[in-house]
Parts: structure tokens; C-alpha cells; sequence
């Protein structure tokens, strides 16, 4: 009696266990994430997308149960069917993918979910544009105050030596000679020193300037928006500057990889772009230029002529007497990108976010920590060797070294 | 007095030369001084060279028939239904992962698989969920759970429907070590998901 309690209580929670864990198995059929695993990617509900839309696929069968032997067997049927020949042709000659592990009521339930489909209302306008919190401007502020303050003065040293000549007249002091305000030497001697400085300024900010490149943001041959690519779909940035991780430079991607994609993303539907001047761009046409880079048909579905090259214009120039490793920071530093190159995912054009001078170079080398390797393994291996840092912390003299510890800052690691 | 006055011409006039450069549009790079030091005489990545009308004899391709050192032998089966057929006996050549080889494929597989096929190999990535890019496959159904991994590599390698070749991406052991991961998580959740012996019977062969 026990034993066949036993027996029974095991099967019931072997099933129960099936139903739990397996969604192939189990009963309550929920069309939608069926829909969703298996049909989204080729499929919408309402619309035509690759296939034909689902809702009243039931109703367009030849036969009642057709849909079954087709999502059984669909290659089969592409060869033999008629209506089966027809959809493959509708679709641009792909046979869809055969389901037969899909049960007919599995199919029902899709398709019952599909007919009671109602498209969601449309889609608020999400977050495109950014507000961007209005920088004060200090410098004018200053400005204004200081030529205000200097009026002031002006005056009140005019009023001051007017009363000085009315109270020596008073006592009948014999006054020198006036001068006019412009020959006076005080005057004239706090106007040159103003200049003075004034002009060192400008003379020593544009000669810093000479060479550098920050805010530089250049025409590019093909309107590529980074806040698309790297912001709104989310691809991360060594999609394709892979060659960040494994080489001194961050590859330009070739052609190859811009195709990958915009072999099946055609027409841009987000947000409309602008350039910097504020003109709307055509984005479409500049997938089109794509297009003629690559040689590539989106018609036909071929490279059907010679491509050439995208000459992209390079933004971040570093002198030729300085050594830059991207593997070096972004491999082995674990840095990541946007720290030199800025919020770049939120760039429709990329401008140059960093002065790349000798002096940001070097206190981003006093400032950072190396990530030593830790217990649980996160970090870098190679600092193991530096066994005397390791034993300094562990003693406690610091609790963590910076790149300059360890030779960030010296001549010979970037200029040789 | 006239001193002065060539003094103040000076500074008046001085900050215009180097100023005018700066107040240029920020389309343009600016100017440099010493554009000796600044660029470079010697040929820098992606610059235009003369190198093929100075005479000078230089490939920017192996020398063919050559691998580089520690490289996995070349993939030899050709794009076409011929290949693809092949391609299911073709076995990995590497040994099973380590954890953190294991790792790596998977960040790898992050960066370049999963906008398209999704973290949890689903099809919902951010550019497959948004039907931006139709017709990924759902790497969990289980056609291509029981897919052999030689038929992965080479759709990996060649492209295959809507997805392009991923060869110039990822190096041949960076495209193994992908097709590794992704097979042992397919494995780890089919095994989760079904105990008995209702996926893993079919892709013994393949393991």
C-alpha cells in the first residue's frame, strides 16, 4: 500500500516537475511567449514583416489543418504545395524555418493569440531629445561685473579730480595745467598694463592651442550617428572597434561590419537626426551611400559592384612623438571608452572630448588606480609581478597605487 | 612716447596670429606648430602611402600558405550548400574552456552576438527585439540546440541569411571559442529545462 503510494506520488511530482520546468510540455498554452520564442523574429502578429502576418493565417489556408503540416514540415511543403509555392515566393524565395516540435495546439494557441491581437496605441515619443541642463555662462558674468566696476572707477576718479581743481580754485591754489583723460599717464599706464595682460592671455591660451584639437568635430563622409548606433541600439562600442582590445589602434570598421547589420536594416524610423548647423539629415540617403560604398543591391540582395573604401576622417591625432596603446588602457587599464572619448553614445556627429595634452594625459596617470589582482580574481594578473607593491599594502603603507607608481609618468613610456 | 606707442601697436596686433587659427569653425582641425614633429614622415595606420610608386616591394597581406604563430589551421570548407553540409563533421579543434576562457567567450559573445541574438540567446536583443533586424535565430529552439558545431562555425564564419560573415570580427579561435560557449549553455539549459532524456539524445554526436 505504501509502496504504492510511493510510486504514485513520484509520477505525479515527475509531472508535476515536467510541467514546471518545460514550457514545451506544459498544458495552459500562452500563445504570445510561444509567438515570441519561436515566430517574432520572422513574424508579426498584425503586419507583414518577413513572413506574412499571422492574424487570419487560419482564415487564407487552403484546407482546414494546412497550417499544421506547413509549420510541421515547410521545406517539404515550399516543393510539392501549391499555396505553400506561392507564399515562398511572396516572401522573396525564403522557405520558412520547419517547427516540429510545435503541437497543433501549440500553432492553435499562437495563432488564436494572433487573431485577438490589438496593435498597442502608438508609442509615446520616448526620451530622444535630451534636455540639456543650461550651462551658466561665468565668464561673461565676470566680464560684465569687471567693465562695470572699471566704469565705476573711471568715473569716480573723474569726479574726484574735477572736485580736487573746484577746491583748489576755492583756495586759490594755481592748478596744472588739465590734461584731457586720454593723454593722462595713470590712465594710459593702467590701459597698457589691461592690455598687457589681456593680450598675454589670448597670446598664451592660442599658443597652447596650437595643435590641439579639442571640440574638433569633422564633416564625415557618410552621416554615421553614434547616439543610433552606440546609444539607441545599444551595440557596444568593441562591436567594431574591436581592435581597441588588441592592438595600439582602435579599428576603423571595415565596410563588412556596417553590412552585417544594414544588409537587413534598410530605412531609418527613429528620431530625426541633425548636423551641427541644425539641417536635418536624410538618414536614408546616407544608408544609401552606405549602399555604394559597399557595392551592395539591397534589391537583390547581392554585391553586385565594385566597392571602395569610406574615407572616414580621423578626429583624435596625437603628435607622432607620443606612443598611444588602446589595448594598453582598455584591455589591460579595464578604461573605459567614454573616459577619453566622452559621453560618445550620446554624439550624433563625434567631437574631440579631450584635449589629449601632455598635462590631461598625466593626471589621469596620478589619479587612476591599477587594478591589481584581487582574491576573487577580478583585475589584472600582470600586476602579480609587482610583488613589492603587494607586500607595501599588505603592511599597509598605502592601499592602492596609481599608474604613476608604477611608471605612468615617466618620459621613456610614451615618448621613444 | 613713441616707444609706447610700437608697444601698443605689438599687443594689439600679436594675439591676432594666433588667435585667428583658434577662431576657426571646430569643423576644421587648427593649426600646429612644427608640423614637422606633429606628423609624421613615416607612414601611420590607415594613411594613404606611396609605397607601390616609390618601388618599395610591401604587402599588407600574409604571405599565402603561411599562418601566423600559435594560429588554428585555416578554414578550408568553401562558402556554398556543398560546405554547409560538410561543415557538421568538422569538429572543434579546441579543448574544452576553462572558466576564464569561459568568461571571455561569453563577453565576447556579448559584444558581438547578442544585439542581434540576445544575452539569454532568445532573439531579443536590443536590435532583434525592436524587429530592427528580421529573422534572427532563437538559439534556444531546438534545431539549434541539436545543430553540430561545425555548421555554427561556418555560419559564423561565411554568414548565413540576414547575419554577415563575422571572420573579419573575430579570430578563428575567438569564433570556436564562441561556438563552445554557446553550445555549453544550450546544453546547460536544455539539461535544466528537460532532465529526461528529451534533448539530449539527438546531439550525442556533436559533443
Amino acid at each position: 500500500m505504501n509502496r504504492i503510494f510511493q510510486r504514485c506520488f513520484k509520477a505525479v511530482a515527475v509531472v508535476a516537475f515536467l510541467m514546471l520546468v518545460s514550457p514545451q510540455l506544459s498544458f495552459g498554452q500562452d500563445g504570445e511567449a510561444l509567438f515570441k520564442a519561436n515566430c517574432s523574429s520572422c513574424h508579426k502578429p498584425d503586419v507583414k514583416y518577413v513572413g506574412p502576418p499571422l492574424k487570419g493565417a487560419r482564415e487564407r489556408e487552403p484546407e482546414k489543418g494546412w497550417v499544421y503540416k506547413w509549420v510541421h514540415n515547410a521545406t517539404a511543403m515550399a516543393m510539392t504545395d501549391p499555396y505553400a509555392s506561392k507564399l515562398r515566393e511572396e516572401a522573396g524565395g525564403v522557405v520558412m524555418t520547419s517547427f516540429p516540435d510545435l503541437t497543433n495546439a501549440q500553432i492553435d494557441a499562437i495563432l488564436n493569440w494572433a487573431d485577438s491581437f490589438q496593435p498597442a496605441g502608438a508609442a509615446k515619443p520616448g526620451a530622444g531629445g535630451a534636455t540639456v541642463a543650461p550651462q551658466s555662462n561665468h565668464t561673461v558674468l565676470y566680464g560684465m561685473l569687471t567693465l562695470v566696476l572699471a566704469i565705476i572707477a573711471f568715473v569716480l576718479l573723474q569726479v574726484n579730480s574735477n572736485l580736487k581743481k573746484l577746491a583748489d580754485e576755492h583756495d586759490n591754489i594755481p592748478g596744472k595745467q588739465p590734461v584731457p583723460f586720454y593723454r593722462n599717464k595713470a590712465y594710459l599706464l593702467v590701459l597698457l598694463i589691461g592690455l598687457f595682460l589681456l593680450a598675454g592671455y589670448f597670446l598664451v591660451d592660442g599658443a597652447m592651442g596650437l595643435g590641439r584639437q579639442q571640440g574638433y568635430q569633422p564633416v564625415q563622409p557618410i552621416y554615421y550617428s553614434h547616439f543610433v548606433h552606440a546609444g539607441v541600439n545599444q551595440i557596444s562600442c568593441l562591436y567594431c572597434h574591436g581592435d581597441a582590445q588588441n592592438s595600439r589602434h582602435a579599428n576603423i570598421p571595415s565596410v563588412n561590419t556596417c553590412m552585417n547589420c544594414h544588409m537587413a536594416v534598410k530605412e531609418y524610423t527613429g528620431e530625426p537626426l541633425k548636423r551641427a548647423d541644425g539641417s536635418i539629415v536624410d538618414a536614408n540617403a546616407e544608408i544609401q551611400k552606405l549602399y555604394n560604398y559597399a557595392g551592395w543591391n539591397p534589391d537583390t540582395k547581392t554585391y553586385d559592384r565594385p566597392g571602395k573604401p569610406i574615407q572616414w576622417v580621423k578626429i583624435h591625432n596625437l603628435p607622432s612623438h607620443v606612443y598611444f596603446n588602446h589595448s594598453q588602457h582598455v584591455k589591460v587599464g579595464q578604461v573605459a571608452c567614454q573616459t577619453c572619448h566622452g559621453e560618445i553614445q550620446k554624439m550624433n556627429e563625434v567631437k574631440q572630448f579631450a584635449p589629449l595634452s601632455m598635462g590631461w594625459c598625466i593626471n589621469c596617470h596620478r589619479t587612476t588606480n591599477v587594478q591589481f589582482n584581487d582574491d576573487k580574481g577580478n583585475g589584472n594578473q600582470f600586476y602579480s609581478l609587482y610583488e613589492k607593491f603587494h607586500e607595501d599594502i599588505k603592511e599597509h603603507k598605502y592601499d592602492s597605487v596609481t599608474v604613476e607608481k608604477i611608471g605612468g609618468t615617466e618620459c621613456g613610456k610614451c615618448h621613444y | 612716447m613713441k616707444k609706447s606707442k610700437i608697444l601698443f601697436l605689438l599687443l594689439l596686433i600679436s594675439p591676432g596670429f594666433v588667435i585667428l587659427p583658434g577662431c576657426s569653425s571646430n569643423r576644421e582641425p587648427g593649426r600646429t606648430y612644427m608640423p614637422d614633429m606633429q606628423y609624421s614622415r613615416a607612414y601611420q595606420a590607415y594613411a594613404p602611402n606611396n609605397l607601390k610608386q616609390d618601388g618599395v616591394n610591401y604587402k599588407n597581406w600574409p604571405v599565402e600558405g603561411t599562418i601566423r604563430r600559435g594560429d588554428l589551421f585555416p578554414y578550408t570548407l568553401p562558402n556554398d550548400s556543398t560546405g554547409y553540409r560538410l561543415s557538421a563533421q568538422v569538429k572543434n579543434p579546441l579543448p574544452p574552456l576553462t572558466p576564464a576562457q569561459a568568461k571571455e567567450a561569453e563577453r565576447l559573445f556579448n559584444i558581438n552576438c547578442a544585439i542581434c541574438h540576445g544575452e539569454k540567446m532568445d532573439a531579443q536583443g536590443p536590435l532583434s527585439a525592436g524587429g530592427k533586424v528580421p529573422a534572427v535565430a532563437n538559439l534556444t529552439l531546438k534545431q539549434y540546440v541539436d545543430m553540430p558545431e561545425g555548421t555554427m562555425f561556418h555560419s559564423v564564419t561565411y554568414g548565413k541569411g540576414n547575419m554577415g560573415s563575422y571572420a573579419p570580427q573575430l579570430t578563428r579561435e575567438e569564433r570556436w571559442m564562441i561556438v563552445s560557449y554557446v553550445k555549453s549553455k544550450q546544453l546547460a539549459e536544455a539539461g535544466a529545462a528537460a532532465p529526461a532524456a528529451a534533448t539530449s539524445g539527438t546531439s550525442t554526436g556533436t559533443k
